[in-house]
């Protein structure tokens, strides 16, 4: 017990000297998240809008298996994307194994699929109220896709969040093919696992309260725009 | 614009789904001028009518055609019965219709809000209006587009009355010179004060359509009479 009490007092002086170890680790998980959440809400949020608000023969199979791929295990991805960037795999050229590169292209793998069906599921539901409207407008379908995103900013910021919390706790994929490697690809969570294997609970409990703040203050700002847009004329949540 | 000249023909216009004909083969001869008030009881078919003549369904057979060829879409603006209002300000509503901004249109839109009673709102969230105010702006909206022909579907059913009167109002001193105007109730004082003829629909068959002086003076069939006197809703 006195073990545990004196590693928290220990990360506690980690976090507030600002320990340059602890910072870099914390960095490069924001750093890695922060471009595997804006590549997938740049791809994934006009493409949920889209298949929202568009029908054709197979929707109902591709929403399916988008569906299906919400809950796709991180280590499956992790040795997916492994053996296409190994260097006998089809991408291995590229030389991007243990990179941040690779751990933002698992990341996108992983978060993609989420923000696509978040965004599906808000704008389907403005679709059921626009949608009359913009045909008897004959509203040209890029503008109707803008205008879902437009109309449902709000709703569509906790998705963004969503992926955020995804991003920055998820450690099955990333420690795959970042290796984990000191200074180069390790993020908090592979961090934490490599510093608990090893005896070194002040790093790693440093590195739990920081992401355990992070997931609390993420939730927590979801839950107050949540409760902000319910109020908000038109809200779709 | 759409003219005394102006003609439009439903020929053998019917619609089902699932086995079910909610419309029976239509034929009516109408003219491209006033305002045509598709009167009969819940679910006798008017809105499915009302859709057809728009566009937004696809007949199952038959045709609509408005003079010589087929009536195009660009020139038909509908209104439902649920205001549809986009989450912008009322002005920016207004400008979403069209293909392009110019000034012209900015200065007509701001003209329509004002005739609408909404110049003062222009910059405020539609969707903070109020049910009468909401429809008043999709009624601008959909003249904003310049239309032919204007299609509206219970327009004032869930709105407070001095919004009905406005609308009334703007729809017979401003809108019906100009423009073909289909307007759907089952409102028989409001087909009084706005038809100039009325096309009767019960059960997905329209069985009468006359001027809206005979109608209501000497309607022909059982199921209108009873409608007037108020015994079918």
């Amino acid at each position: 017990m006195n073990d545990i009490s004196e590693a928290f007092v220990s990360s506690l002086g980690l976090i507030l000297f600002l320990d340059a170890e602890l910072l870099e680790i914390i960095l490069l998980s924001f750093r890695i998240t922060f471009y595997a959440v804006l590549i997938s809400s740049i791809l994934g949020i006009p493409l949920g809008a889209l298949l929202a608000s568009t029908h054709f023969k197979f929707r109902n199979s591709v929403v399916s298996i988008l569906f299906g791929m919400m809950g796709l295990p991180p280590v499956v991805v992790g040795l997916f994307v492994y053996l296409i960037f190994s260097r006998s795999g089809s991408l291995g050229w590229m030389g991007l194994l243990y990179s941040p590169t690779v751990m933002i292209i698992a990341q996108v793998i992983l978060i993609l699929p989420i923000v696509c069906c978040l965004t599906f599921q808000i704008i389907e539901s403005l679709h059921t109220r626009y949608h009359e409207f913009f045909r008897s407008y004959r509203i040209a379908k890029l503008k109707s896709v803008i205008a879902y995103i437009v109309d449902s900013r709000f709703e569509l910021t906790t998705v963004v969040l969503a992926g955020i919390g995804r991003s920055i706790s998820e450690v099955g994929a990333i420690i795959i093919v970042g290796g984990n490697i000191d200074h180069i690809t390790r993020v908090m969570t592979t961090a934490i696992a490599l510093e608990t294997s090893k005896g070194n609970l002040d790093l790693a409990l440093g590195l739990g309260i920081i992401l355990l703040a992070t997931a609390i203050v993420l939730n927590g700002f979801i839950l107050f725009l949540r409760g902000k847009y319910l109020k908000t004329p038109g809200s779709t949540i | 614009m759409a003219s005394e000249d102006t003609q439009i023909n439903i020929n053998d216009l019917s619609f089902n789904i699932e086995g079910k004909t909610l419309l029976h083969n239509t034929n009516l001869s109408l003219n491209g001028d006033g305002i045509t008030v598709l009167l009969g009881a819940n679910g006798a078919g008017k809105t499915i009518f009302l859709k057809l003549l728009t566009g937004l369904l696809t007949p199952s057979s038959g045709s609509t055609t408005f003079q010589s060829g087929n009536l195009s879409i660009k020139t038909r603006a509908f209104v439902s019965q649920e205001p549809v209002i986009l989450r912008r300000t009322v002005l920016k509503n207004m400008l979403f219709v069209l293909e392009k901004i110019t000034s012209e249109k900015s200065t007509l839109a701001k003209e329509l809000l004002s005739l609408m009673g909404l110049d003062k709102k222009e910059h405020q969230n539609a969707l903070t209006l109020s049910a009468g105010e909401k429809q008043r702006l999709c009624l601008a909206r959909a003249i904003i587009t310049d239309p032919e022909i204007l299609l509206l579907d219970e327009p004032t059913a869930n709105i407070e009355p001095n919004s009905t009167t406005l609308i009334e109002k703007y729809l017979i001193q401003k809108v019906r010179s100009s423009r073909k105007i289909f307007f759907v109730t089952h409102d028989i004082n409001q087909a009084r004060r706005l038809a100039d003829e009325i096309v009767f629909i019960h059960n997905g068959r329209v069985i009468e359509h006359s001027s809206a002086e005979n109608f209501f003076e000497n309607p022909k069939t059982r199921e209108a009479r009873k409608y007037i006197s108020g015994k079918i809703n």
